[in-house]
């Protein structure tokens, strides 16, 4: 099956980033925002990983 | 809080003319083009997935769960994240066959039109009390709002708008294959102001609640149960199956699968929504904590849900209130336009078509806008129903929970569809039935039996929701696995799965013309209808209505049916094709359409890496050897399709390789469709010189067939069959030349054996006359003697000529080479032309390098200067001028003789070295004197060119060049030695 390169790339980095924000969020000092920082940072990565490429579209 | 009814009135039907308002302009092209269809506009319209559910439940959800109330912006947003695992193949599937909801989608990969109906009925009993919960929430606010109005009035003013706005502008058009500009604009907005309105709520709860920033974090210091309750909630047992119940929800929930797939502008807007829609989400959920706490700072008694309602109340500031109720109404109106309108079509194609189809005669498109219109209204009015039946006895935030579960059972149909191409319509009704039971026993049963022992209370959700999705799927994988496939789906497996570039049925079709499509589909759709379908299907596939490939039509078919499954819904659509367009061969699964394989690896060949580039280089490193090829290859299905024509037999045949690949061998005009059927039917693999006329001139042909076995397969049938033609019009032409030249040659050794006898009795014939000449002198006879001298003479002469060349031809001739002077030559070759009297007077102008010498036999290369300048006297007139030049050239001896007669005609300059080729009269010349040059000065190791005209403006003149090695006499003692003077 061919699974484009940005998406392996956002698989590990969304693994990667769940198990230590999980840590991250529930610090019990932690501000509650915390999980916003969190998505935030997801959604940067995920416009990288969308940008526009020349792409055929079949 | 007491608002007037008319207020809230007033307030909802003025939002709703509003959108009514943008959804006009936007159809009637007010709008710009660039601002309707910029992918921000797509991101927007897909925010209708945050329903009432964001906007109202996720407060009391966060007060329950913690942060456990993200798993709804979490689950949508993996998905789009995630969106070339699961959104971009499906987007890719319903455009490319024109498939309008998850119902159509599915019937169209189970091929059968129980599935579509079976996900209707699914999906409508599961989506109702989603409508309710809309439509409760709508309700509840006014009871908020305005305790003192009649209980649901708002709510039912709310749906007649509601309905009206989605009869509309959600029909318009025809059926699922336009895009509702008007419609999607008014949900962007919709979106907009929600998203606007709750991040004002939110603002104002922190600013307007605890006077900014530091006052809530002061206020959350003195509370710090709420900050442990948020983290310390076990919000990931239940975050997890919440999770998935939103991701399916984003493909399986019938507004999502409309918006984002009906309503699409193409992948570019996918990837925009792939990290936008998430942004929206994350925006969204943004000011949830700080209306909850504001709401529990203020210590209202209404329900957590509504606190975005009442914050703006509670804290002086009604205007915040009314946003609010805006933001929830835009949330609710927004989710049961869309959702009744993606429902109207699945009910429309896969409930009512299949029953009841409209005859030949009606207006097919009028037809189907009444049935939708009213299937809205059923629908839009069913919610009502739901939520009038339930009352106020179960919360918004379990009737969302029961319509989100139903929509799982899809989860498992959907992952095979891309994922598992042995999965079968018998194993996906058998998991849904069983999650779907499941699910009616222990979630929506309950709901309406107050008394049923099995109720939310006494058995957790996320349980029933684990179970039923376990149910489905084993035993979707077992009947599966148990259960036999059709080809017919297997063929549809192969289409939607994502790892095979799938080699698909290869069929002819019994309809030969877009005309004779037209004349069956009319016995359905009536004349007007089909004309208008197949023209439709001509435009989008950029074809002509004389179209007769048999591969452009099978396209033709297929976009039809794609077409009219937009239109009626794939079963109906298959129906009417497989009835009224039916193919003639039907090929077991498995058989290859190479055009259709070939041209879906060229589309998807930039997204090739890795081993499959690989693979892809190599294959069209092979087929350009092929294309490539100096023979012409034509390689030809099993049933005569032309498959491949390579540029050789393009270049012979004068026919484009686009004009005959996926024709029937039988389109090739004549003489091709002759040749290569006799050939085809021929039982010898072999077969040559085939003899034709093209264009005027002869041609020939060796043809060579050799059949392609099917790879892996013993004792299968061929798979086609491929043919090598071979172009022999110039070996026969040359072989013809060479034959004539041997014919020549055996005249020539006949005439110099004839010549020899000839020669003994015309001696003597000779001598008799010398005798009689000498006897009988100043007599009549001397005279005849005198004349018969003359005649055995020339007679001699003729023979002597004929026998040289003979030799000459033979390489047997034995000379001895010895020092040439040319000037000598040249002087001697003058003397001998002054000598025949009858001649006409010319000027010799000789031109000579005294030290032009060469290494031969004077006597030939004198005999060679004769025949030139014989020649040239003959074609020149009298008084004009020959020219003889010699001179030493880069180690060689250039004579060159030129006259300034009438030329060599251009025909028979390619002849003039021929033997027995002439132009002079009979008895003239022989035609043997320029051949015999040849072979003397081949024998002399030299070459010879010929210039005619020489004057290009008058084309008059021939100059004959001569090349000989130059001798520069350091070679004397070579010349002394016989052994390396002789040539034999």
């Amino acid at each position: 099956m061919y699974i484009p390169r940005s998406i392996l790339i956002l698989l590990v980095i969304i693994y990667l980033l769940f198990l230590l924000s999980v840590d991250w969020i529930n610090q019990p000092d932690g501000a509650w925002y915390r999980p916003f920082i969190i998505g935030f940072l997801v959604v940067m990565v995920g416009s990288w990983a969308h940008r526009e490429q020349d792409s055929d579209e079949l | 809080m007491n608002y007037e009814l008319t207020t809230l009135f007033g307030l909802g039907s003025g939002y709703l003319l509003l959108l009514f308002g943008i959804a006009f302009i936007t159809d009637r092209g007010w709008i710009p083009e660039r601002i309707v269809h910029h992918p921000i506009v797509y991101v927007l319209s897909l925010g209708v997935f945050a329903s009432v559910w964001a906007y109202y439940t996720s407060v009391g959800n966060a007060l329950r769960d913690g942060y456990g109330y993200l798993a709804h912006s979490i689950g949508i947003s993996l998905a789009f994240l995630l969106s070339p695992l699961l959104l971009r193949p499906i987007l890719e599937l319903t455009r490319t066959y024109q498939l309008s909801s998850l119902a159509d989608l599915m019937s169209f990969r189970y091929r059968s039109p129980w599935v579509g109906t079976i996900v209707t009925l699914v999906t409508l009993v599961g989506v109702t009390p989603l409508i309710a919960l809309q439509i409760r929430a709508v309700a509840d606010t006014a009871d908020i709002l305005s305790p003192a109005a009649p209980q649901g009035s708002l709510a039912f003013v709310f749906c007649i708008i509601i309905t009206l706005f989605a009869i509309l502008f959600g029909t318009s058009g025809r059926g699922g294959r336009t895009r509702h500009a008007g419609l999607v604009m008014a949900i962007a907005f919709e979106s907009l102001v929600k998203l606007l309105a709750f991040l004002a709520v939110g603002a104002f709860a922190i600013f307007g609640g605890f006077g900014g920033i530091d006052g809530m974090s002061q206020w959350l210091q003195e509370q710090p149960q709420l900050l442990t309750s948020l983290k310390e909630t076990n919000y990931f047992s239940s975050f997890h199956v919440m999770a998935l119940l939103f991701f399916t929800a984003s493909v399986a929930m019938p507004h999502m699968f409309y918006v984002t797939f009906n309503e699409n502008n193409g992948q570019r807007a996918l990837a925009y929504a792939s990290w936008g829609l998430p942004l929206y989400f994350l925006l969204i959920s943004l000011p949830i904590l700080p209306i909850l706490w504001a709401g529990l700072q203020s210590g209202s008694n209404i329900q957590a849900d509504y606190f975005p309602l009442i914050i703006g109340e509670e804290y002086q500031a009604p205007v915040f209130t009314l946003i609010a109720y805006l933001g929830g109404l835009s949330a609710a109106s927004g989710l049961i336009i869309v959702i009744t309108l993606a429902l109207s079509n699945m009910c429309l194609n896969h409930l009512i078509l299949p029953i009841y189809q409209p005859t030949a005669q009606n207006d097919i498109y009028l037809w189907l806008l009444w049935k939708r219109r009213v299937l809205i209204t059923a629908l839009i009015w069913a919610g009502f129903l739901f939520h009038y039946l339930l009352e106020d006895r179960i919360s918004i935030q379990i009737i969302g929970t029961v319509a989100f579960t139903a929509c799982l059972q899809f989860l498992p149909g959907i992952i095979a569809i891309l994922y598992w191409p042995q999965a079968n319509k018998k194993g996906f009704l058998a998991g849904l039935s069983a999650g779907v039971l499941i699910w009616f026993v222990f979630l929506m049963l309950p709901i309406f039996l107050e008394t049923n022992p099995l109720s939310l209370v006494s058995i957790n959700w996320r349980e029933i929701a684990a179970l039923s999705l376990i149910a489905n799927c084993m035993l979707f994988a077992a009947v599966s696995l148990r259960s036999t496939t059709t080809d017919e789906e297997r063929n549809a497996a192969d289409i939607c799965a994502l790892d095979t570039i799938q080699r698909r049925k290869r069929s002819g079709l019994v309809a030969k013309s877009p005309d004779e499509f037209i004349k069956s589909l009319s016995k359905p759709l009536g004349n007007k209808t089909a004309t208008r379908e197949v023209m439709q299907a001509l435009r989008d596939l950029d074809l002509v209505i004389e179209e007769r490939q048999p591969y452009a039509l099978k396209l033709l078919r297929g976009r039809l049916e794609a077409n009219l499954s937009g239109l009626l819904g794939p079963s109906i659509a298959r129906e009417l094709m497989d009835g009224y367009l039916p193919y003639s061969i039907v090929s077991g699964h498995g058989s290859s359409d190479l055009a259709m394989t070939e041209s879906r690896i060229e589309a998807y060949r930039s997204n090739l890496s890795g081993m499959a580039a690989d693979l892809d280089n190599l294959r069209r490193y092979h087929r350009q050897i092929l294309l490539d090829l100096p023979l012409g290859v034509c390689s030809l299905s099993f049933d005569n399709e032309i498959v491949m024509w390579n540029h050789t037999l393009e270049e012979f045949t004068g026919i484009s390789s686009a004009d005959v690949v996926g024709s029937q061998v039988t389109d090739l005009a004549e003489p091709w469709v002759s040749l290569l059927l006799n050939f085809i039917e021929e039982d010898a693999n072999h077969s040559y010189k085939h003899n034709f006329e093209l264009n005027g001139h002869k041609k020939s042909v060796n043809l060579h067939k050799a059949l392609i076995e099917k790879t892996g397969e013993q004792d299968a049938s061929p798979e086609g069959v491929i043919i090598l033609l071979e172009d022999i019009t110039e070996t026969e032409i040359l072989e013809a030349e060479l034959s004539h030249s041997e014919r020549l040659a055996s005249i020539g050794r006949l005439a110099a054996g004839v010549a020899h006898e000839i020669g003994n009795p015309i001696t003597g014939i000779a001598c008799l006359a010398q005798t009689i000449r000498d006897e009988y002198k100043d007599d009549e006879l001397h005279k005849l003697a005198k004349q018969i001298i003359e005649q055995t003479d020339r007679t001699s002469k003729i023979l002597q000529s004929l026998v040289n060349f003979a030799h000459a031809g033979t390489g047997k001739t034995q000379y001895e080479k010895e020092v040439v002077s040319i000037i000598d030559c040249f002087a001697e070759a003058e003397i001998l032309m002054s000598l025949d009297q009858k001649s006409k007077i010319l000027q010799y102008q000789i031109d000579c390098d005294p030290a032009a010498k060469i290494l031969g036999d004077s006597q030939r290369l004198l005999q060679v200067l004769v025949n030139l300048i014989n020649n040239a006297r003959d074609a020149s007139q009298a008084n004009s001028k020959i020219s003889l030049q010699a001179e030493i050239e880069d180690d060689q001896v250039r004579i060159v003789i030129t006259d300034e007669g009438v030329g060599i005609p251009e025909a028979i300059r390619d002849r003039i070295f021929d033997p027995f080729f002439t132009t002079k009269e009979p008895g003239e010349g022989t035609g043997l004197g320029l051949s015999l040059v040849f072979s003397i000065v081949e024998d002399l190791d030299g070459d010879i060119d010929i210039i005619s005209p020489v004057n290009k403006i008058k084309g008059t003149g021939t100059q004959v060049i001569l090349r000989f090695p130059c001798y520069h006499g350091e070679s004397e003692a070579a010349v002394e030695d016989p052994e390396q003077i002789t040539n034999t």
